[in-house]
């Protein structure tokens, strides 16, 4: 399609403003685009999709039917602007940067904008954001404001307007980047004959930014980027950010405040911090002083900030500038601060503290956009032309109650940007975010950013939270830049020093259930699985197993799971597959398979910062396959049998991406440790079940048997022994065989050695308390053996020291697990308010 | 007169604190008709960390952490406080106070100047009183007019709640609700304070929220027990050209040298004697008591 086919149907367009100004980089773009072809290109477009999908780009919409992580959605055309207009959009955006840097300055220092009457004191005394906690502190580092991200759009008069100032913990660095690389890998030729401005500078000032901040005089200042965690909407970029700048993601319970500095409970130990990127709101960052329900922050953490022993980024009390109740004031703001005029213009508002200034709103309210000034969420803003004439006069109603809180903007039409949907390209609305940093000279702006689209022609809402769709932004340069080295994520983590001593204890807990939820769900997939093929086969063939012996699994199986009563209930189960369908599905039940998946799941999402590519795409299969049986109407066994095949074999390539991917000083060894005892116990659950009591014999081969091969040590059996299964033997091979990797004595001495890898807290040769549980239980083992462990009492044909072995194993197991918790995740220890005072009189 | 307060605040709680972190505001300010002559601030266990700082509003701000393993948490602040009000309540009959009606004092508020700049921050939402209920706006109708006397109407708003509100302790706590407390016309000092409070702001008068102590005078022939006095609460407004002017709903009376002022703020969040996180499982209990005597100048001598 040639641009001015696509010009006819736009008015005020992106392609449109910059051609009339002459300059031919979307004629460019159009012609790349017909060198590809629209039916190329729309498989391109599916590639995008499916390599966000892949590397597991996805954005949190809260309360979506969809749940979490939602895919992130890229469209394949950039939107473009000439260098030219650029430099004066770099200049309006360092311009205004520097002006919040001098607002916040004066907002919590001296305040003169207010007692000289610049600002009226509502618009910041009414702002939730304005934190009187926050009053007098001042950072060490030369500006106040760090990071600052502006929206920005063209207005009906084709100049680029401000519409919106993001100050706190401005979201979407991560995701441009995100969306440069993949358009460079999917549609490499799309920027053929245009010369990108790229990216890598800015990121470079962004972690200048971030070692210079440092309060502490250190070659090495200790940074981390402070996450709400999994559940927040932006995670991803956490995470994504964490990974690319080398820096370990915490949230709040990692961190504690001590002695007037801030520091991360490690492995080791604690850790002093001196840098925080953060992506938690001001409000919730201390809950000793802000938000008292909060329990993302770290208590005291204010103090820290005051003794200028650490630095937040962007400083707390920042969100105070996110408020549309300034912008009326901005032109008089910069005249008095700089004494300049704004380089770029500003969507006309009226606040309605002013008395003239309300009037004129409730003349005009159905034409107005009116907006809380401190709450910048969807369902704070009235479109005043999109409501019932009910609606408005409950609006005005709210306005004359607390007019301060309320600021009206005119309703502006802003331009569209080609995008391709379907097979065609169609004119949408846009905004830009767009980036600054704080640097030694001023602002450094990202000559780049975030596109963001309508999700329908003549839509113009584009947030995230209603879904939209997300663009590359291209600012196109006349001469080609030189090529920066590249920056890689795999450079050494730079200052911080690594392994596994500085791990943060969350993290390392995370690992920990990792290891344990993904052991849970194979060995429990295992043992289902053949269940399910020992009541296929009762129902099929001739030679049917005793009913007995698929009563003992039945048991076996309520045990593994922990889903009591199950087949213990008094009464008799009148449905045992129903039953066994349930512990395989109900994901409500604790314990059930489907519970422990979920688990898995979230075990996993909450360490993705530490994941590879070929890790997302099988966990993304898991999750499928998963899905799909949960979605399934009619359940036979087989189907059954046949999910849980893949799931077995999905769970296992992921269990080796694992080892693979992640380095034992990122803490696979806690995976390993987790894994390990998991395994452990189920494999002891699975043992006192089907071995502690003596059966017939006929009986015990099948369950023997059975055994053997949910364990999957039936061939190793047959391989090794060249016998009848005999019980003495497979006590033999799956609990005794300190050579055999899947038995207890194996993972009993695994353990002991990976325990011996902790970090300890004093160097001495006395073991630790959960080293000595193990090597406890390993002795045991060791000093067994298989006949003695198989006689049966003759009274009640019980293998008592079997069981008495097992039982005091599983006991070891369990304290160890404890001792290891209680030693190096001591977050979990809860923070709790005091009750506050009451009066008597 | 000189009184020595001793605030006793306890906590117990039922598993091991490893770790706490608190805030005090417990030193009494200074201001004209009070004058604070010295302060003791005791914590058991001794506290690991500690430091003052002025607040936001003038008030002072004591914080600790404790490392100590600990079930138990007593802190005892001593003050000893010069309060000779007197001279302050008696130009209250003056025409400077009496005098400027509700028109008036909005009309001067909304001149830029120090005093109204200061006093309008105390005309907006606070964190407890938000959103005014309709009813409570019609309460507060009933004794402010725009030609009557803003010192009046606060008198009188006062008189009205001491006589439509029932005192009962226990009915509410921090976190119940203005309009709870309204609807049942229950509940303690600072409940009574903060519904005054509400009623100034509804029709956007400045109000303050004060918190300090009340000496509680024995029935007549018989001793004072200890600890029987309290923290107590009450409410201020401002006056252009005049300055602020306290009101005590609870007692229905105009603070003089029974009350002594420790701290202020927009409402009760803003000034907490005592708060904290503490990190451990399970519950606390806290105990207060108060004491106020008038102090012999030479005890404090040998103090």
């Amino acid at each position: 399609m040639p641009l001015n086919d696509y010009l006819i149907q736009c008015d005020n367009d992106e392609a449109k403003a910059i051609n009339q100004s002459g300059s031919p980089v979307w004629d460019r773009l159009f012609q790349n685009v017909d060198n590809i072809g629209f039916n190329e290109l729309s498989s391109r477009q599916a590639d995008l999709n499916w390599y966000l999908t892949e590397n597991g780009v996805t954005y949190n919409v809260y309360n979506d039917p969809q749940g979490l992580n939602r895919p992130w959605n890229l469209n394949a055309i950039p939107t473009l602007m000439d260098e030219k207009e650029w430099v004066t959009v770099e200049k309006g955006i360092q311009q205004r940067a520097e002006l919040f840097n001098l607002v916040l300055k004066d907002l919590y220092g001296k305040r003169e904008l207010i007692t000289k009457g610049i600002i009226p004191q509502e618009v910041i005394y009414s702002h939730r954001g304005f934190i009187r906690a926050c009053d007098q502190i001042e950072y060490p580092t030369e500006k106040q404001l760090l990071v600052y991200a502006a929206d920005i759009a063209r207005g009906p008069d084709g100049q680029m307007w401000i519409y919106s100032d993001r100050t706190q913990a401005p979201s979407g660095m991560g995701y441009a980047l995100e969306n440069r690389l993949t358009i460079g890998r999917v549609l490499p030729e799309l920027s053929k004959g245009l010369n990108v401005r790229k990216l890598t500078n800015f990121f470079n000032h962004f972690d200048n930014l971030l070692l210079a901040s440092s309060p502490r005089q250190t070659d090495a200042p200790n940074i981390v980027v402070l996450t709400p965690g999994p559940l927040n909407e932006t995670y991803f970029e956490h995470s994504y950010i964490s990974s690319f700048m080398g820096y370990p993601l915490v949230q709040g319970n990692d961190l504690v405040a001590r002695n007037g500095y801030l520091w991360m409970k490690s492995l080791k130990g604690l850790k002093q911090v001196d840098v925080v990127l953060r992506r938690v709101d001001d409000l919730y960052t201390d809950p000793l002083e802000l938000r008292e329900d909060s329990q993302l922050g770290v208590p005291g953490l204010l103090e820290v900030v005051r003794q200028q022993n650490v630095a937040i980024i962007n400083p707390i009390g920042s969100r105070v500038l996110e408020n549309p109740g300034l912008i009326p004031f901005i032109p008089g703001i910069a005249k008095y601060l700089l004494n300049e005029d704004l380089i770029l213009p500003q969507v006309a508002s009226w606040w309605c503290g002013q008395e003239r200034e309300r009037q004129y709103v409730f003349d005009h309210l159905s034409e107005l956009v009116v907006r809380r000034i401190d709450r910048p969420h969807a369902d704070s803003v009235f479109i005043g032309y999109q409501m019932t004439s009910g609606d408005l006069r409950e609006l005005r109603e709210q306005i004359k109650d607390r007019p301060y809180r309320f600021v009206a903007q005119e309703r502006i039409g802003f331009s569209t940007t080609p995008t391709f949907i379907g097979r065609t390209m169609e004119p949408r609305n846009m905004s830009i975010r767009t980036f600054g940093v704080a640097s030694e000279d001023g602002y450094q702006i990202m000559p780049g950013g975030l596109v963001r689209v309508a999700p329908m022609v003549g839509n113009s809402t584009v947030t995230n939270q209603t879904g939209g769709l997300s663009k590359d932004f291209w600012v196109i340069s006349n001469k080609e830049e030189q090529t920066p080295p590249k920056f890689s994520i795999s450079q050494p983590l730079k200052n911080m020093d690594t392994g596994l001593d500085n791990l943060p204890s969350l993290t390392a807990e995370n690992l920990f259930w990792a290891g344990r939820y993904v052991g849970r769900a194979l060995a429990t997939a295992r043992f289902l699985r053949m269940v399910l093929k020992q009541i296929n086969f009762t129902s099929f063939n001739e030679r049917k197993p005793n009913h007995e012996s698929l009563e003992a699994l039945f048991k076996a199986a309520t045990n593994l799971t922990c889903t009591f009563p199950g087949f213990f209930s008094e009464e008799e189960i009148e449905d045992p597959v129903a039953e066994i369908y349930s512990i395989i599905l109900d994901g409500s039940r604790t314990g059930s398979l489907g519970h422990t998946m979920s688990m898995f799941f979230n075990s996993y999402y909450s360490i993705r910062n530490l994941w590879s590519s070929d890790m997302w795409r099988v966990f993304g299969r898991i999750n499928a396959i998963w899905d799909d049986i949960q979605q399934e109407k009619k359940i036979t066994n087989r189907r059954i049998i046949q999910t849980l095949d893949q799931l077995i074999t999905r769970l296992i390539a992921f269990m080796g991406l694992v080892e693979d991917c992640i380095l034992i000083e990122q803490g696979l060894l806690l995976y390993f440790i987790g894994l390990q005892i998991e395994l452990s116990m189920l494999n002891i659950s699975k043992c006192r079940s089907l071995l502690s009591v003596k059966f017939e014999d006929h009986i015990e081969y099948e369950v023997l048997e059975a055994l053997l091969n949910s364990h999957e040590s039936l061939n190793i059996y047959r391989n090794s022994y060249r016998s009848y299964i005999k019980i003495e033997n497979v006590i033999d091979l799956i609990i005794l065989d300190k050579k055999y990797p899947r038995s207890l004595a194996f993972r009993f001495n695994r353990l002991n050695k990976d325990l011996a890898e902790l970090p300890k807290a004093h160097s001495s040769h006395e073991l630790a308390d959960f080293e000595k549980f193990i090597f406890e239980g390993f002795a045991k083992l060791r000093l067994a053996n298989a006949r003695e462990l198989s006689e049966i009492e003759e009274e009640n044909y019980v293998r008592a020291k079997l069981d008495d072995l097992l039982s005091n194993l599983s006991d070891l197991l369990f304290q160890a697990s404890l001792a290891i918790t209680t030693t190096y995740f001591s977050h979990s220890y809860q923070q709790n308010q005091l009750i506050n005072q009451n009066f008597s009189v | 007169m000189i009184f020595r307060v001793i605030h006793k605040t306890s906590y117990k709680y039922d598993s091991y604190v490893g770790y706490c972190h608190n805030l005090a505001t417990l030193r009494p300010r200074d201001l004209p008709g009070q004058k604070l002559l010295d302060f003791k601030l005791n914590i058991g266990p001794v506290a690991s960390e500690l430091n003052e700082r002025v607040d936001f509003f003038g008030n002072y701000i004591t914080r600790f952490a404790i490392q100590e393993p600990h079930q138990e948490l007593i802190v005892t602040s001593e003050s000893l406080i010069e309060r000779d009000y007197q001279p302050i309540t008696s130009q209250y009959k003056s025409g400077a106070c009496k005098g400027p009606t509700m028109a008036d004092t909005l009309t001067s508020l909304q001149r830029l100047g120090e005093g109204s700049l200061d006093a309008n921050q105390y005309i907006l939402e606070s964190p407890l009183i938000r959103k005014i209920a309709p009813e409570i706006r019609a309460y507060s109708a009933e004794s402010f007019q725009l030609n009557r006397s803003v010192f009046d109407a606060a008198k009188e708003l006062m008189n009205r709640i001491y006589a439509d509100f029932q005192f009962v302790p226990g009915f509410s706590d921090v976190a119940t609700p203005l309009h709870t407390v309204f609807n049942e016309r229950k509940g303690v000092c600072q409940d009574f304070a903060q519904i005054a409070i509400a009623c100034l702001r509804a029709v956007g008068l400045p109000a303050k929220y004060m918190s300090g102590y009340i000496e509680t005078l024995p029935p007549e022939g018989q001793e004072k027990l200890v600890g029987a006095d309290a923290s107590h609460a009450w409410f201020a407004t401002f006056i252009p050209g005049f300055g602020w002017v306290d009101f005590d709903p609870t007692n229905n009376l105009i603070p003089e040298n029974q009350h002594l002022v420790v701290a202020w703020g927009r409402d009760y969040y803003d000034v907490p004697p005592l708060k904290g996180v503490i990190y451990s499982n399970g519950n606390n209990v806290m105990t207060v008591s108060v004491d106020i005597r008038e102090a012999e100048l030479d005890t404090l001598v040998n103090a």
